[in-house]
C-alpha cells in the first residue's frame, strides 16, 4: 500500500448516501405502502392478480413491450447493414439520422408522429389526396400508433450495439464465406447472424427492459386496449387516490423490470452497450463490400427505416412555420405567428426558466456526485465493487415512474412538492448514472502507469489529479453532463408528479397541450427543441472527436 | 549528473500475502553504472523495480544511495528517472509538455525549464518535436519522448522497465546502440529491466539473474556466459550443451561454438557419437542441430558439415572449454 492514498469511500461516499436517501429508502417505504391494507399484508397483490383489468394491463404491457422489441430488432438489422458498408461520408450522415431522434425527447417526437398519423393528419391526407385511401385511417390512437412511436423512441438502443457488432466484424470472414461459395443469404445466415447475435440481444433487452415502463407514448398515443401498468399507476395516484394499489403496481412493475436487467447483468455490460455510439471516424471493415441482390435489398430497406427514423423530425419545421390555426403539411402559407405566439404566453416563458433552472442544478449536482463516485470505485477492491456500481446504475435501470412514485411519497409528507430544487434533486437521481458511467469508462482506459510516471517525476496527489486525471476524464465529464442535461430538460414523468401549476416544466406544458389538444404552438416549441438537440448533439460529436 | 553515489539493497524482501515475489536480496549497484536486472516474468525484476522508484515498500529490508536511506522516502522526493514500458505518456500533453512535467514539479522557473527541455529533446534527437502529441509520434519517437522526460531533470538514477519491448528489432537494436552511447555520455546510473538475456549482454556492465524472486548469478556479461553460476544461468544466457558429470552430479556447460563436429572433434579432450538432425544457414556460419543418445546438441560452425542428415557423426570439445556447472 503507498502512504498517503486517499480513502476510495471518500469518493462513493456522497452518491452512496444521495442514492439511500433518496431512492433506496422510498423504494423501501413503497414496499411497506403496497403490503400496508386493511384486507391482510398481501391485500393490494390480491387484488391485482384477481381484477381483470389488472391482469390484462399487465398482458397488453408484456405484449407490447414484445411487440416493440422485435420491430426495434427488425428494423435495426438493415440500417446497421448499410451504416457498416456505406463509405465514411454516408456513414455519418446515417449515423447523423440515427442520433438526432436519439437525442431529441420522446415528447417532441411523439407530437410529431401524432401531427403525421392522427385522422386528419399528414399522412391520411397525403394518402387521400392521392386516392389511395377513400377513408382516413386510424393511425394513432390504438396499438399501431403505440407501436409506431415506442419503435421510434427505443430502436436506437438497438441500432448503436448492433452497429459497433458490424463494425468489429472481421471483413475477412466474409469474404472467407465468399470464396468457399456462400451467397448473400447464407453470408448473412451464417457468418454475420451468429457474429452480431449478443449485440441484438443486448439491445434489444434493453429496448425490452425500457418498453416495460413506457408512460409517455403509450398514453398520448395509444388507445384505451393499450393500456400499460405505467399508466395505471399514473391513474391510481393522480385520480383515483388509491395510494396503496399505485405502490403495488409499481412494485410488480419493478420487479419484472430488474429481473430483465438482471438477466441482461448476467450476460452483458452497459458499458458495453455504449460503445457502439463512439465509433465515427475509423472506417468500417466492412466498407466498400460490392453488394449483391440481397444487399441491395437490405440497403433499400435501410433507406427506408432511416426515412422512418427522420420523418417526424424533419416533419415539424415546415409545419410550425404555417399560418393558419390548423396544421398542414406542407402548409398553404407560411409565417412566424406561431412563434411569436410562444413568445407573447408567459406560461412557456415561466415553464422554460423552470426547466433551465431545474436542468442546471441537476447536471451540477449529477457531475459532482457522479465524477467523485467514478473516482473513488477506480480505487475500490473486492467484491463491494460489483454491488455498489449495480446500486449507481440503478436510477437508470429502474422506470421512470417507479422512480417519481417513490419520490412523491417521500416529498409529500416534507412538503418538498412543487419545489423547484425537489425537481432538481430528483433530475440527479436519474442524471447521476450517466455521469458515473461515462466517468468510469474514461478512467479505465486511463493507463495506470501515468499516475506511477506523474508521481515518479515528483508530482503529489493534487498534482495527480489535476494534471493527469482531470484531463484524462475530462471528456468523460463533459460527455456525462451533457447526458445529465439532455435527462433533466426532457423528464416528462418525474415533473408530471413532482410539479405543480408554477414549477412545472417545458415537456410538462408540452405534455399537457398534446394530451388536451395539438395546437400549431406546440409544434413551434417542438421545432426549437429539436435546435436545442441538434446543437447539443453536435456538441458531443465535436467533445468525442478531441 | 547529480553526485553520483552506489545504490544499495540490505535484505531486501517482498512477500504479497503468502506469495514472496523477492527473496533476501543483498546487492550494490555501482554509480554510473549499467546495470541490468534479467529473469523470465515472474522472477521479481519489475518488483524490484518498482521497489527502487519508491511504487513498493519492501516488507522487509532497506535500500540506500550512499548514505541515505531510501526504504521510506516518498516518491515524489525520491529524484529518480522512470522510463515505462508502454511509455505512459501523458496523451493529453505534448511532447515538450510531458518532458517540461518533472521540472514543474520541481517548481524549477519557466526560463530554465524551457531551456533543459530543449537540450534534452536535442539529446535524445527529438528537436523540432516539441509541439507533436504522444499520439502522433512513431514507437521510437514515444520511446525517446520517455526517455527525454525521465533524463530532463538529472535524475540519480534512471529506471528502465522493459523500455524497447514493444518495437521491431531493427529499431530495438538501433536504439540499443544509442542508449549505450547515451550512458556513456551521462555517465548516469541505468537499472535496466528485460527478459531478453540478448539485450542483457549488449547493454550492460553487469547484470543480476533472478529467479523466482532470488538472486541465481551477480555478473558482467562475460562471466555469465562463460562462467554461469548454474544450470539456469546457463541455459537462460545464450545457448548451451550441458553434458551430465559423472562424478560431481553437475553438468558440464560447452557452448555451441565451442563444440566440434566431424574431423573437427580429432583430438578433443571429449568426443561424443551424434547423429546430426538438421542443418540451419545463419549467414556467418552453421547451426547444427545434433542427437546424441538422449541429449540435444547445438552447434555453431564456419564450414557445411561433411555427413548428410540422420548420418552419424562424432562430436567433442576441450577440457578447457567446458565449464562444470551445479544443477
Amino acid at each position: 500500500m503507498i502512504v498517503g492514498r486517499p480513502i476510495p469511500w471518500l469518493g462513493i461516499a456522497p452518491l452512496l448516501l444521495f442514492l439511500l436517501v433518496l431512492l433506496v429508502w422510498p423504494v423501501l417505504s413503497l414496499l411497506l405502502d403496497s403490503l400496508a391494507d386493511g384486507a391482510g399484508v398481501l391485500g393490494h397483490y390480491q387484488r391485482l392478480w384477481e381484477t381483470p383489468i389488472y391482469r390484462r394491463a399487465l398482458g397488453t404491457t408484456l405484449m407490447i413491450a414484445s411487440l416493440v422489441t422485435v420491430l426495434s430488432v427488425l428494423l435495426s438489422y438493415p440500417l446497421a447493414y448499410l451504416l457498416a458498408t456505406s463509405g465514411p461520408v454516408a456513414a455519418r450522415l446515417l449515423l447523423f439520422v440515427v442520433l438526432l431522434p436519439f437525442w431529441t425527447s420522446a415528447l417532441v417526437r411523439t407530437a410529431a408522429w401524432i401531427v403525421l398519423l392522427q385522422r386528419n393528419g399528414v399522412l391520411n391526407s397525403l394518402l387521400t389526396g392521392s386516392g389511395l385511401l377513400a377513408e382516413p385511417m386510424a393511425f394513432v390512437y390504438n396499438l399501431s400508433g403505440v407501436l409506431i412511436g415506442m419503435t421510434h423512441v427505443l430502436m436506437p438502443f438497438v441500432v448503436l450495439p448492433l452497429y459497433a457488432a458490424f463494425r468489429g466484424l472481421d471483413a475477412n470472414l466474409v469474404q472467407a464465406a465468399r470464396g468457399l461459395g456462400a451467397g448473400s443469404g447464407a453470408v448473412f445466415r451464417r457468418v454475420v447472424l451468429p457474429l452480431t447475435a449478443p449485440g441484438v440481444l443486448a439491445g434489444g433487452l434493453i429496448v425490452f427492459m425500457n418498453a416495460l415502463g413506457y408512460y409517455i407514448t403509450p398514453a398520448l398515443m395509444g388507445g384505451p386496449g393499450q393500456t400499460m401498468i405505467a399508466e395505471l399507476i399514473a391513474y391510481h395516484l393522480l385520480e383515483a387516490l388509491d395510494w396503496g394499489m399505485a405502490a403495488a403496481l409499481a412494485i410488480l412493475l419493478l420487479a419484472v423490470t430488474l429481473a430483465v436487467f438482471a438477466l441482461f447483468q448476467r450476460f452483458f455490460s452497459l458499458e458495453r452497450l455504449w460503445g457502439g455510439a463512439a465509433g465515427g471516424g475509423v472506417a468500417s471493415p466492412l466498407a466498400g463490400e460490392r453488394r449483391g441482390p440481397g444487399g441491395r435489398l437490405a440497403a433499400l430497406a435501410a433507406l427506408a427505416v432511416a426515412a422512418f427514423l427522420i420523418a417526424p423530425i424533419v416533419v415539424v419545421f415546415p409545419m410550425s412555420f404555417g399560418s393558419s390555426p390548423f396544421l398542414a403539411f406542407p402548409p398553404a402559407d407560411y409565417s412566424l405567428r406561431w412563434y411569436v405566439s410562444i413568445l407573447d404566453n408567459p406560461k412557456w416563458w415561466r415553464a422554460t426558466v423552470n426547466s433551465l433552472q431545474v436542468a442546471g442544478m441537476a447536471v451540477v449536482l449529477a457531475s459532482l456526485l457522479g465524477t467523485a463516485a467514478a473516482l473513488g470505485l477506480s480505487r475500490l477492491r473486492g467484491r463491494f465493487t460489483g454491488w455498489l456500481e449495480g446500486l449507481f446504475v440503478m436510477p437508470m435501470v429502474m422506470p421512470a415512474i417507479v422512480v417519481a412514485l417513490a419520490l412523491y411519497y417521500f416529498y409529500a409528507p416534507l412538503g418538498w412538492l412543487g419545489t423547484l430544487w425537489g425537481l432538481a434533486l430528483g433530475h440527479t437521481l436519474l442524471a447521476a448514472p450517466f455521469v458515473f458511467i461515462t466517468v468510469r469508462a474514461a478512467l479505465k482506459n486511463l493507463d495506470p502507469n501515468l499516475e506511477l510516471a506523474a508521481r515518479g517525476l515528483g508530482a503529489g496527489w493534487s498534482t495527480v489529479f489535476l494534471r493527469v486525471w482531470l484531463p484524462a476524464i475530462w471528456p468523460g465529464i463533459a460527455g456525462g453532463a451533457v447526458f445529465a442535461f439532455i435527462v433533466s430538460f426532457d423528464d416528462v414523468v418525474i415533473a408530471l408528479f413532482l410539479t405543480n401549476i408554477r414549477t412545472r416544466t417545458l415537456p410538462k406544458v408540452m405534455f399537457e397541450g398534446i394530451a388536451h389538444e395539438i395546437d400549431p404552438t406546440i409544434i413551434s416549441v417542438a421545432a426549437l427543441l429539436i435546435l436545442v438537440s441538434l446543437t447539443v448533439l453536435v456538441l458531443n460529436l465535436l467533445l468525442r472527436r478531441r | 549528473m547529480a553526485s553520483a553515489q552506489d545504490l544499495e539493497f540490505r535484505a531486501i524482501t517482498k512477500r504479497y500475502g503468502p506469495v514472496v515475489a523477492l527473496r533476501d536480496i543483498h546487492l550494490t549497484i555501482h554509480a554510473g553504472e549499467f546495470f541490468t536486472l534479467l529473469g523470465p516474468s515472474g522472477s521479481g525484476k519489475t518488483t524490484l523495480l518498482k521497489i527502487i522508484a519508491g511504487f513498493e515498500t519492501p516488507t522487509e529490508g532497506s535500500i540506500r544511495l550512499g548514505d541515505t536511506d531510501l526504504t521510506r522516502i516518498p516518491v515524489a522526493r525520491r529524484n529518480i528517472g522512470m522510463v515505462f514500458q508502454n511509455y505512459a505518456l501523458f496523451p493529453h500533453m505534448s511532447v515538450a509538455g510531458n518532458v517540461a512535467f518533472g521540472l514543474e514539479m520541481r517548481r524549477r522557473p519557466r526560463a530554465e525549464i524551457d531551456r533543459r527541455v530543449r537540450e534534452a529533446l536535442a539529446l535524445v534527437g527529438l528537436t523540432g518535436m516539441e509541439a507533436r502529441y504522444p499520439r502522433e509520434l512513431s514507437g521510437g519517437q514515444q520511446q525517446r519522448t520517455a526517455l527525454a522526460r525521465a533524463l530532463v531533470f538529472d535524475p540519480d538514477i534512471l529506471l528502465m522497465d522493459e523500455p524497447l519491448g514493444a518495437l521491431d528489432k531493427n529499431l530495438r537494436q538501433n536504439i540499443q546502440l544509442e542508449l549505450k552511447n547515451l550512458h556513456r555520455r551521462l555517465a548516469v546510473t541505468i537499472v535496466y529491466v528485460t527478459h531478453d538475456q540478448e539485450e542483457a549482454m549488449h547493454l550492460s556492465d553487469r547484470i543480476l539473474v533472478l529467479d523466482e524472486g532470488g538472486v541465481v548469478q551477480v555478473g558482467s556479461p562475460e562471466a555469465l556466459y562463460h562462467t554461469p553460476a548454474n544450470r539456469f544461468v546457463a541455459g537462460f544466457v545464450g545457448e548451451c550443451n550441458l553434458f551430465p558429470g559423472d562424478r560431481t552430479g553437475g553438468y558440464i556447460s560447452v557452448r555451441p561454438e565451442k563444440l566440434r563436429v566431424g574431423r573437427d572433434a580429432e583430438g578433443c579432450d571429449l568426443t561424443v557419437p551424434a547423429e546430426l538432425s538438421e542443418v540451419i544457414f545463419v549467414g556467418s556460419g552453421y547451426k547444427l542441430l545434433l542427437r546424441s543418445g538422449k541429449l540435444d546438441l547445438i552447434a555453431m560452425v564456419d564450414r557445411p558439415p561433411e555427413v548428410a542428415i540422420h548420418e552419424a557423426v562424432t562430436v567433442g570439445f576441450r577440457a578447457s572449454d567446458g565449464y562444470l556447472v551445479q544443477d
